[in-house]
């Protein structure tokens, strides 16, 4: 009869030979009290993890927020062009329920796409005139054209994409990767978020910091927001009047007393103290490097775009989520938002496009050019689809299209997923998946296994349940591994 | 090999005492079962495999044979050579250890005892157990503790230094720490009841309340804005306050519980009582357009029962949502009838875009209360001088005869006129009449007749006006967009809408603006809403003039981004300015010369409502309310006339006033409460079979004969006899000053959860809290003047070996302080806190575009920081504005929740991000330099020593020991050369903070100590209760 057997109290001489590797995500060192797991004194990653051998090293989600139209880019659909302005039959609706935005609307018309598809690449993988360079990229990609969601409004989906659970509450995928697997760089965190800021026009959706949250994780897991004006990360800089030579005096001066303290008082924590004010001071270093673009050649900077230069700018973020690949960093996630086009589509979504589909190619070029595709898992999409009927007036040169969670588009590239491979069918009105249906758990789990995780056996015990990213559900998605 | 090893099962012989005793059923064998087994075999009947269930003794001795392992299929099972039929089957998240399959196998040859689980059952008052050191104990709890540590071959610490232990009950009982004087009192004290005479003032402190407020407001999910997608801003503070004040009277445990969740039902129910039932609107709500009210209703009655049990019952319910829960006796049809409990409020779906959500509080001071009493008689002295009968008697007469007295329309220099009432001719008689471009026009129901729509895609050609020379224009309209858009206009002149602002006092509205010629001519205040308003606007030879409603504004002017020519057709719809005109137009003028203000009047005001009396046969409720508005301001005599418009002013009052008082959201039952339905797979789009309120099988049944409603729920909550509130509650308090609770997992008592450390302490205190009538303070008391509380927290490398989190009590508590503290700490240290109790929330410094990066834009609230000045930046970390979507930057570094979901238990952390706050968030700068600016002008005289001990002790209440005082002197040495060579830098490091440095002092040696200072708040023991 001994409570200590469910304390784990074997694991506490691990903990202390692994404290000066200590880092934020991966390896931050959740206090004493919260953690009752093994981990690799290395990586802080869970012993025994990865699961199986990963292909991919590290992810980097490029969130397409607000939730990107299938019909206007790659679900191609030439039979709507008959049926322009003709209302959406009942037989492909089934009943099935719509937002609050379009529920009050006398008619649903069929608004076909107004741009031009056409087959690229050597795959003849269907894209729209909006995405030109995305387009010249396609071999490198597998888009699924039958991803589909529980939820229709945006928090619920974007939550729902990002925990696996549509209410807050839940940790994000980044933070399940990082308390699995640790971080490979001792300097950086192991999941950093990039929010890019809002361009011209398209002002949208709001985010919200659960996106890349703990969850009932241990905060330390949560994603690092390196952020788009002032310090990237939070108090980063020395204030005014500090040099770097009296941050390092005052440091030291703070561990010798620490230390001092560690010894009359015995309490390892203050270990892990000294520990995380040094990793802090190494940041300040290693964080300003990686900011530091003035080393990439030109040719970076032509790739990406003119944008490129403008810190916080989506093509920004896409050289920066490079540059933090490079450096080991485990899971990177980019936010940008505009996708929401529920009116003036045509033009804001050519917007949109002209934005975001140059640095994103130039990503996967680039990420391919170093021999970082192969096990980097690049993921683009947002939180689900619009609607085939009209939002608002139809008229021949405009329309607005509505949330679909039913079937939309998402493309991976890298990290073990097939080149230049198109996955799953929908229906003539792109309203109903006919093949190969994704569920939003299925990618998940997919991910995870290119992580060299089985979505099954990462769990995290909170309230008596054995909570998982995937909850109870997921499929891997097995057809477009390589 | 690769599975994940969970430890939290893992028995490791001889770590402690082993005595070979019989196998513990309740401690070691059903967390086994219930982790590994119920899953599949478990409460829920839905998902049971093999027909087995081992979470009843009647189910289990189906594969047992008490005596027998070997015999028994259960034991065959988990130890099956056979990798494929072994129990758990691999698709389990867990796999058993040697050491649990021998720990069953020994448990069946026993006899396979069976007991229910711990917590089902009432707490049995023990007797505290005899112990060998019989002098150690203070109090009771000092027996069980010290009788568990004899029995382990432990024995206890000492008591800690009386400094050490001062800062450590201050810390608990207040979050603050002892100042210098009461530190001094308390060692000079040598009276043998010295620390309870301490403890007992802080249990007076009004900060008391603050520091047992705060577990409670993460319990409660507290925060100030509604969270989800919008996340704009609400006003729950006056019920933080209450929760405050509730603890700062002892408001027994029973009654803190009955108000908060149902003191709105309480018989005659006082404002504080319904204020307290503010608990359960805590929780999120969602504005987010396009969504379905009905998702989110569901939503937050599911919240309500999980915030609810897991705060007084540490039950996981929220597991028995989609289906009968896997681990505890909680079935789903259960779940929903204590769903019922709380699906009775009077609430909307989609609510919370102008501050708080229905049903709210309004909590006017006495001084409102007064004022509102006032004006109500005055309106109703008003009211009764305007007899309906006789004004409606004579509005009916001035409207029969309205031919006779319409005035002429303001005639002279009129150009084109569309009254817009179906077509868009030209009723002035020139013949210029519009024509619609691209779209169609809709006409719907204006204030006056009918009136023009446009949808954002039509676009209208009116007359030509050349702008630069004299003219006016006079319409009606009305925006559907809350971006600014273009009325109408040409090439060079445009009168337009600015975007949407929110205003105090929770509303939206836009401004007007005239572009010309490179300028701008805005109104000053806003003016025009989502309503119809009309407009009136004339050129002279010195610029615009403007009326809305017929009354002049007041115009600012500015440059503009509109010039060129200003002589083409009017147009209304124009894709290229940057969007179409959405919304309303009507009745709209064009003169070629300046109106005179009377004639603005004229035309906005007496002209449409004349017209408008001449309809009769089809007038909407609008234009009723509008005419009868008019005929009372306008055209009846006196007295009538006088109190009407006395009757306006008055009312307009009684708004502004209403306006200004603070409101607080809280529980209050429908006139026609929703039905419970069984929501199958949890979906709101399932409803099942109905079901009235109730509560699960497992747990004591409500009283025969009382009504099904929360007041019931709350009082069966508090039943002395009750399994699970009182330890829910006194292991809270323990987990508050030892950092882990008796019961380790705060949040879960249920199968899964851990089992007590000490279950008979545990017990005991659950008594105790019932017996003193639940007497919150005297149970503070109770545990912190306890032996085991007062003992040092000093570790040997072989006790810490021994017990790394220190379940046993072999020693004091050693923790990180909590997010709010670590501020409080720095702030009190430096004498810059300002210890104002209660209020709005505040925003102190935070780094720019931490909100604005993710929010929505500035059409609802609280989506730009806007910091705070003055004595607000010095508040306690627990006021700070706590804004889901972005929590609180540098309080959410130390572990703060976002308060989206009820919090049981912080995670404890240590990253450098933490490191990084401390070292540079401009609140502990200031605070070091504070702190320096404190000791050297609090002791002008003394030596340097003298004021690093002071510094040092003002942040740590010890002095530092002769070894610390070499590092610290060094320090300070080289960060005074430092500074005598960077005079520059030493400015700018203590011009950092909005409180000034203190000038008599010199900036390089101020610059040198507020380092010294810094390098005190960062040390580990200034951010640890010790």
């Amino acid at each position: 009869m001994n409570p200590f057997d469910e304390l784990g109290l074997a694991i506490t001489r691990r903990h202390f030979f692994g404290l000066g590797r200590l880092g934020i995500g991966g390896a931050a060192l959740a206090s004493l009290m919260a953690e009752t797991v093994e981990r690799d004194p290395k990586t802080h990653g869970l012993t025994g993890l990865p699961h199986f051998p990963a292909k991919a090293k590290r992810v980097i989600l490029l969130h397409q927020s607000g939730g990107p139209s299938q019909l206007d880019l790659f679900d191609y659909k030439p039979q709507l062009t008959k049926r322009q302005g003709t209302e959406l039959p009942d037989s492909i609706r089934m009943g099935q329920r719509i937002t609050g935005m379009t529920s009050g609307q006398s008619s649903l018309p069929v608004a076909s796409s107004r741009f031009q598809f056409t087959q690229c690449g050597q795959a003849g993988t269907w894209c729209s005139q909006l995405l030109p360079y995305t387009s010249k990229v396609l071999d490198e990609i597998t888009v699924i054209k039958t991803v589909h969601t529980e939820a229709i409004n945006h928090d619920p989906a974007i939550t729902f994409f990002q925990s696996g659970s549509q209410q807050p509450g839940r940790p994000s995928m980044g933070a399940w990767v990082s308390y699995g697997l640790g971080s490979e760089n001792e300097n950086l965190p192991a999941f950093v978020v990039l929010v890019s800021q809002q361009h011209s026009l398209n002002v949208d959706q709001p985010l919200f910091s659960r996106l890349w949250g703990p969850g009932f994780l241990p905060s330390s897991y949560q994603g690092v927001k390196f952020r788009s004006g002032g310090d990237p990360v939070l108090f980063l800089s020395d204030p005014a009047g500090i040099e770097k030579d009296t941050r390092r005096q005052m440091l030291d001066a703070v561990n010798k007393l620490n230390q001092i303290k560690r010894e009359a008082y015995g309490d390892p924590e203050i270990d892990a103290r000294i520990s995380q004010y040094e990793m802090a001071y190494r940041m300040q270093t290693s964080v300003p490097e990686l900011m530091d673009l003035s080393k990439e050649p030109d040719s970076t900077f032509e790739m990406y775009g003119p944008e490129v230069r403008k810190r916080g700018s989506y093509a920004a973020n896409c050289l920066l989520a490079r540059r933090l690949a490079e450096r080991g960093v485990r899971f990177i996630q980019l936010y940008h938002r505009g996708w929401d086009q529920h009116n003036d589509l045509p033009r804001d979504l050519a917007l949109q496009c002209r934005g975001t589909d140059q640095p994103t190619a130039a990503l996967i070029q680039d990420l391919k050019q170093r021999g970082l595709l192969e096990d980097t898992l690049v993921v683009w999409g947002g939180e689900f689809g619009r609607t085939v009927y009209c939002q608002g007036k139809l008229t021949e040169a405009n329309y607005g299209r509505d949330h679909h969670p039913r079937n939309f588009c998402m493309w991976l590239a890298g990290g073990g997923t097939k080149r230049g491979f198109t996955l799953g069918e929908t229906d003539d009105f792109s309203y109903n998946i006919t093949q190969d249906p994704v569920h939003v758990h299925d990618l998940q789990a997919t991910i995870l296994h290119c992580l060299g995780i089985d979505h099954k056996r990462l769990t995290y015990k909170f309230q008596g349940r054995h909570f998982r990213l995937t909850d109870v559900h997921g499929e891997l998605v097995k057809p477009i591994l390589a | 090999m690769h599975s994940q090893r969970f430890l939290f099962l893992v028995a490791v012989p001889g770590l402690f005492a082993q005595t070979p005793h019989k196998v513990d059923f309740a401690r070691q064998v059903h967390p086994i079962l219930s982790d590994a087994c119920f899953a599949c075999h478990g409460p829920d009947d839905a998902q049971r495999k093999a027909n087995l269930r081992l979470d009843t003794r009647e189910g289990a001795l189906k594969v047992i044979k008490p005596g027998d392992a070997a015999a028994s299929r259960l034991y065959q099972r988990v130890s099956h050579a056979k990798k494929a039929l072994r129990m758990p089957p691999p698709v389990s998240p867990v796999t058993l250890t040697d050491a649990q399959v021998d720990t069953l196998k020994r448990w069946i040859n026993e006899g396979a005892e069976w007991k229910t689980h711990w917590s089902y059952a009432p707490p049995k008052r023990p007797a505290a157990p005899e112990v060998k050191l019989k002098n150690w104990p203070k109090n009771d709890i000092d027996r069980f503790v010290l009788a568990r540590l004899e029995k382990e071959g432990l024995a206890p610490s000492p008591e800690a230094e009386k400094a050490t232990l001062l800062r450590r009950v201050s810390l608990d009982l207040t979050g603050l720490p002892p100042d210098p004087a009461e530190l001094e009192a308390f060692l000079k004290d040598k009276s043998p009841d010295a620390y309870e005479k301490v403890v007992d003032r802080l249990l007076a402190s009004p900060h008391y309340g603050e520091r047992m407020a705060m577990p409670w407001l993460d319990l409660a999910r507290y925060a100030d804005t509604h969270g989800y997608h919008i996340d704009s801003h609400r006003v729950m503070w006056p019920w933080r306050d209450w929760v405050i004040g509730a603890y700062n009277k002892n408001l027994p445990f029973d009654q803190f519980t009955i108000w908060q969740l149902a003191g709105d039902l309480l018989p005659d129910a006082t404002v504080e009582q319904k204020l307290a039932s503010g608990f359960n609107r805590n929780h999120m709500i969602n504005y987010e357009g396009g969504a379905i009210p009905e998702e989110y209703l569901a939503e937050y009655v599911v919240d309500r029962v999980e915030a609810t049990s897991t705060t007084w019952l540490a039950a996981t319910m929220g597991c028995a949502r989609c289906h009968d829960h896997k681990y505890d006796p909680i079935k789903q049809k259960e779940f929903y009838q204590f769903f019922a409990f709380f699906n009775t409020v009077d609430e909307k779906g989609l609510d919370g875009r102008y501050g708080n959500a229905d049903p709210f509080l309004p909590l006017p001071s006495p001084e409102q209360k007064r004022e509102q009493d006032e004006l109500k008689q005055a309106i109703e002295a008003r009211e009764k001088v305007l007899d309906e009968k006789e004004t409606g008697r004579r509005q009916e007469e001035w409207e029969r005869d309205w031919q006779n007295r319409i005035p002429e329309p303001v005639g002279g220099g009129l150009l084109a006129w569309y009254e817009l009432d179906g077509n868009t001719s030209d009723v002035s008689g020139h013949f210029h009449h519009a024509r619609v471009r691209r779209g169609d026009l809709t006409y719907s129901n204006g204030p006056t007749g009918r009136a023009a729509e446009f949808d954002g895609e039509t676009l209208v050609e009116f007359a030509p006006l050349d702008a630069s020379k004299p003219f006016s224009l006079a319409f009606q309209f009305r925006s559907s967009r809350k971006e600014g858009q273009v009325i109408l206009g040409n090439e060079g002149f445009r009168v337009a809408v600015d975007n949407t602002i929110v205003l105090p006092r929770l509303k939206r509205g836009q401004k007007l603006a005239v572009y010309y010629g490179g300028r701008v001519w805005r109104t000053r205040e806003v003016l025009v809403n989502g309503d119809t308003h009309h407009v009136t606007i004339a050129r002279g030879g010195d610029g615009f003039k403007l009326w809305v409603e017929g009354k002049p504004a007041e115009l600012e002017t500015s440059e503009g981004a509109v010039s060129g020519r200003a002589d083409g057709p009017l147009v209304t719809g124009n894709r290229d300015w940057p969007m179409a005109w959405k919304g309303r137009l009507d009745d709209l003028r064009i003169y070629a010369r300046q109106l005179a203000p009377a004639e603005a009047g004229q035309v906005a005001v007496h002209y449409p409502m004349e017209r408008l009396a001449g309809i009769t046969a089809k007038r909407t409720k609008e234009q009723n309310e509008r005419l009868r508005d008019y005929f009372l301001l306008n055209v009846i005599p006196d007295p009538y006339r006088q109190a009407y418009t006395e009757l306006k002013q008055l009312k307009a009052k009684q708004e502004a006033l209403d306006n200004s008082i603070t409101t607080v959201m809280v529980m209050k039952e429908a006139a026609k409460p929703r039905e419970t339905h069984v929501l199958a797979r949890g979906d709101y789009q399932q409803p099942r079979e109905k079901v009235e309120p109730g509560i699960p099988a497992a747990w004591p049944p409500l009283p025969s004969g009382a009504p099904r409603n929360r007041l019931t729920l709350a009082r069966w909550l508090v039943d002395p006899e009750h399994p699970l509130t009182s330890r829910v509650a006194v292991n809270r308090y323990w987990q508050m000053y030892f950092g882990t609770g008796l019961v380790k997992t705060t949040e879960d008592f249920g199968s899964q959860g851990e089992q007590p450390s000490h279950p008979e302490l545990l017990d005991w205190l659950a008594t105790e809290f019932v017996r003193t009538g639940w007497d919150i303070k005297a149970m503070q008391r109770l545990l912190v003047t306890s032996a085991t509380y007062r003992q040092s927290s000093r570790v040997t490398p072989a006790l810490h070996e021994r017990d790394p989190e220190n379940r046993l009590l072999a020693r004091g508590p050693r923790f990180r302080i909590q997010a709010e503290m670590v501020r409080d700490n720095a702030l009190a240290a430096s004498g810059l806190l300002n210890g104002a109790i209660g209020g709005p929330s505040v925003l102190p410094y935070q780094p720019a575009g931490i909100w604005e990066e993710i929010a929505y834009g500035d059409v609802f609230t609280s989506q730009t920081y806007v910091q705070d000045h003055g004595d607000k930046l010095y508040r306690r970390g627990m006021y700070t504005f706590w804004k889901r979507t972005a929590p609180p930057a540098t309080l959410n570094t130390f572990d703060a929740p976002d308060r989206e979901k009820c919090t049981a238990r912080r995670p404890v952390t240590n990253t450098p991000l933490q490191a990084l706050a401390l070292l540079n968030d401009p609140t502990f700068i200031e605070a070091s330099r504070a702190l320096a600016q404190r000791v050297l002008t609090g002791l002008p005289k003394a030596s340097a020593d003298a004021h690093i001990r002071r510094a040092f002790l003002l942040a740590t209440a010890r002095v530092p020991n002769r070894q610390e005082m070499q590092v610290l002197r060094t320090t300070l040495k080289r960060q005074m050369e430092t500074y005598s060579r960077d005079g520059e830098g030493a400015k700018k490091l203590v011009a950092i903070g909005e409180s000034p440095a203190d000038s008599n002092l010199d900036v390089k040696k101020l610059a040198a100590w507020t380092n010294l200072c810094s390098v005190i708040l960062n040390l580990d023991e200034t951010v640890t209760k010790e």
